[in-house]
């Protein structure tokens, strides 16, 4: 377990991290969600001791990082793949690590057969490597000790769309088993099918928290929306405005003031034939965008309000 | 490890910790020196570096030799020796004195070391101990190869081997060769970066100090100028050290250069002590003080 509690990091007049509170649950996959310069990296970073803490604490099993003993065997950490000596192989990489904790060497062979880099591919050097397969290498480092709380910072930049599903299975497995995982994206869409519960994070403030149904229900904007496509949009938008909702055109269709329902019923009512009918409801995304919005770098065409 | 953290938070009421640590036991110490040691030598830079400083202390030693062999000049005493081959022993280790600290910074594996042990100054004095172990390694092979070309050396001039190293020149000898990785070492503490404490190093030695060769700036300055002769002796470890460590003969000589005495008493080793707190001690202390504090990334 990971508990964040009231953490704060300033520089000078900057501040990095304000006021952050959250915690990590064992047996659960969290995400720490946030576009480039949230605060996330800066967090982790406090929850190993890198960086110090301005204001509040972290405790990981309620201990401060500094007290757990031999660390790597407790808390995997993987901050940045590129963090690691270009000229040295991904064995010896691995090797300096499982020789710090004090595990037997054979702890290399399996890490490496577990994320997949072949035995030619660990003889060479950083510098010859991918981010994928850094990033496969930091994983592995991560998993060496056997720890039982991971901590990643980007782990899916740079692994392509099998990687991507192979290390969300790992982790899925992993938190199944009881594990803590907290990993950062500023990915929604890497986050979003792993992670039980996610924290979104904006401007160094935590902005939305909760699982994915929590974190829609309580941003939700109320009245619902629909979208809807048919044969006939004209005679559809007459029957539904007749019937009393908003319409307005979006894309190939409408978007509708009303439940998919009411839809289909007008639809039905007016003898239309309908191509396609969904949700136009706020989705994740679009929350994800307009939560951390303040502090995105580019302005989204109509982002805000979308 | 007080110095790098913010101090212990308050116990949470009600707060049970759930990681249990009892059956693991903290890193012990020669284990962090084994992983330092193996940092040092699994790079091509860290073998090429040690494999440049083997092999030229051998061709010194074989120049010497040649020229012992083909001219018709005394063959060069053991003091010569120690004289000549610490050269490459202190232009070459405390490089890897300065890089065994600096290169976690360059190439950011110092987020990896201090995952992996919280306490900063246990990594600090496992990187020292390492690279300590490797400077007596070196100059051990110095030594050796000084005693073989000292023995061939009088055999092929023919004369007596000359073994004219006192037990108080060795040491100061030995001395130096530390003190400049001591040097080495906290220049890379306090600058964390290769080429700024490589530059600094290098500076200091080569061209403020100088050598048996080539005289540096503080050196030429010592002899010319009365005021060198009161300042310069605070501030340069090689000045300093000088009257501790040259023979009676070479002694008589400077001193007539310089037209003072040289002081080996109560004044001597304070200038000693000097010049090394200012050169040795002040960077390893401060450089500790920074490591301890940075924030890394």
């Amino acid at each position: 377990m990971i508990t964040v509690d009231r953490l704060t990091v300033s520089y000078g007049g900057f501040t990095a991290v304000d006021d952050v509170s959250f915690v990590a649950q064992p047996g659960r996959v969290t995400g720490f969600l946030g576009p480039n310069g949230a605060g996330k990296s800066t967090t982790m970073r406090v929850m190993v001791g890198l960086t110090p803490a301005t204001h509040g604490h972290v405790t990981i099993g309620g201990l401060r990082y500094a007290d757990i003993p031999n660390p790597g065997r407790h808390v995997g950490t993987l901050l940045d793949a590129s963090a690691q000596h270009a000229g040295r192989t991904g064995r010896e990489i691995l090797t300096l690590g499982a020789q710090t904790m004090g595990l037997p060497k054979t702890r290399v062979d399996e890490m490496l057969a577990l994320v997949g880099l072949t035995d030619s591919e660990a003889k060479r050097r950083l510098r010859n490597y991918s981010l994928g397969m850094k990033q496969r290498l930091g994983i592995a480092h991560a998993l060496l000790g056997d720890p039982s709380v991971l901590i990643l910072d980007e782990p899916a930049n740079g692994l392509d769309p099998a990687g991507i599903r192979w290390m969300r299975g790992l982790l899925k497995g992993y938190a199944d088993r009881g594990g803590t995982v907290l990993l950062s994206s500023h990915l929604l869409h890497e986050v979003e099918q792993i992670a039980d519960e996610m924290i979104l994070i904006g401007h160094g403030r935590i902005v939305a928290q909760g699982d994915r149904a929590t974190l829609l229900a309580s941003n939700g904007t109320g009245a619902a929306t629909t979208l809807v496509t048919s044969l006939d949009n004209d005679a559809l938008a007459a029957a539904l405005g007749a019937a009393g909702h908003a319409v307005a055109a979006a894309g190939p269709g409408l978007r509708v003031t009303a439940t998919a329902a009411q839809v289909g019923q007008a639809a039905l009512d007016a003898r239309v034939v309908l191509t396609d009918l969904r949700d136009g409801g706020q989705n994740l995304e679009d929350l994800f965008l307009e939560l951390t919005s303040s502090t995105q770098r580019d302005v989204l065409p109509n982002g805000a309000s979308a | 490890m007080s110095a790098t953290l913010p101090p212990p938070p308050p116990p949470v009421a009600g707060h049970v910790p759930t990681l249990d640590v009892s059956g693991t036991p903290r890193t012990p110490f020669t284990r962090l020196i084994g992983v330092e040691w193996r940092k040092m030598l699994d790079t091509r830079a860290g073998v090429w570096l040690l494999g440049i400083t083997a092999g030229l202390l051998a061709l010194i030693a074989g120049i010497v030799l040649l020229i012992v062999a083909l001219a018709d000049v005394s063959p060069p005493s053991a003091n010569d020796w120690l004289n000549i081959l610490t050269i490459p022993v202190s232009m070459l280790v405390p490089v890897m004195a300065i890089t065994i600290v600096t290169q976690e910074w360059s190439q950011r594996t110092a987020m990896v070391t201090f995952a992996l042990e919280s306490s900063r100054l246990r990594v600090v004095l496992a990187k020292l101990v390492a690279v300590m172990a490797l400077g007596a390694a070196t100059i051990l092979l110095a030594l050796v190869l000084g005693l073989i070309g000292n023995i061939i050396g009088a055999g092929l001039a023919g004369t007596d081997a000359n073994w004219n190293v006192t037990a108080s020149t060795f040491g100061w000898a030995m001395a130096t060769q530390v003190l400049y990785l001591l040097m080495g070492f906290g220049f890379g503490l306090l600058l964390l970066s290769s080429p700024a404490a490589l530059a600094l190093y290098y500076v200091y030695v080569w061209i403020l100090e100088g050598g048996v060769i080539i005289p540096g700036i503080m050196y030429v300055l010592w002899i010319a100028f009365d005021w060198g002769q009161a300042i310069l002796p605070w501030f340069s470890m090689r000045i300093a050290m000088l009257p501790f460590q040259i023979g009676d003969s070479d002694a008589a000589s400077l001193e007539n250069d310089l037209g003072a005495n040289l002081d080996t008493g109560a004044l001597g080793l304070a200038h000693v002590f000097t010049s090394v707190l200012i050169w040795v001690g002040l960077p390893l202390v401060l450089g500790t003080i920074r490591l301890l504090r940075a924030e890394v990334k």
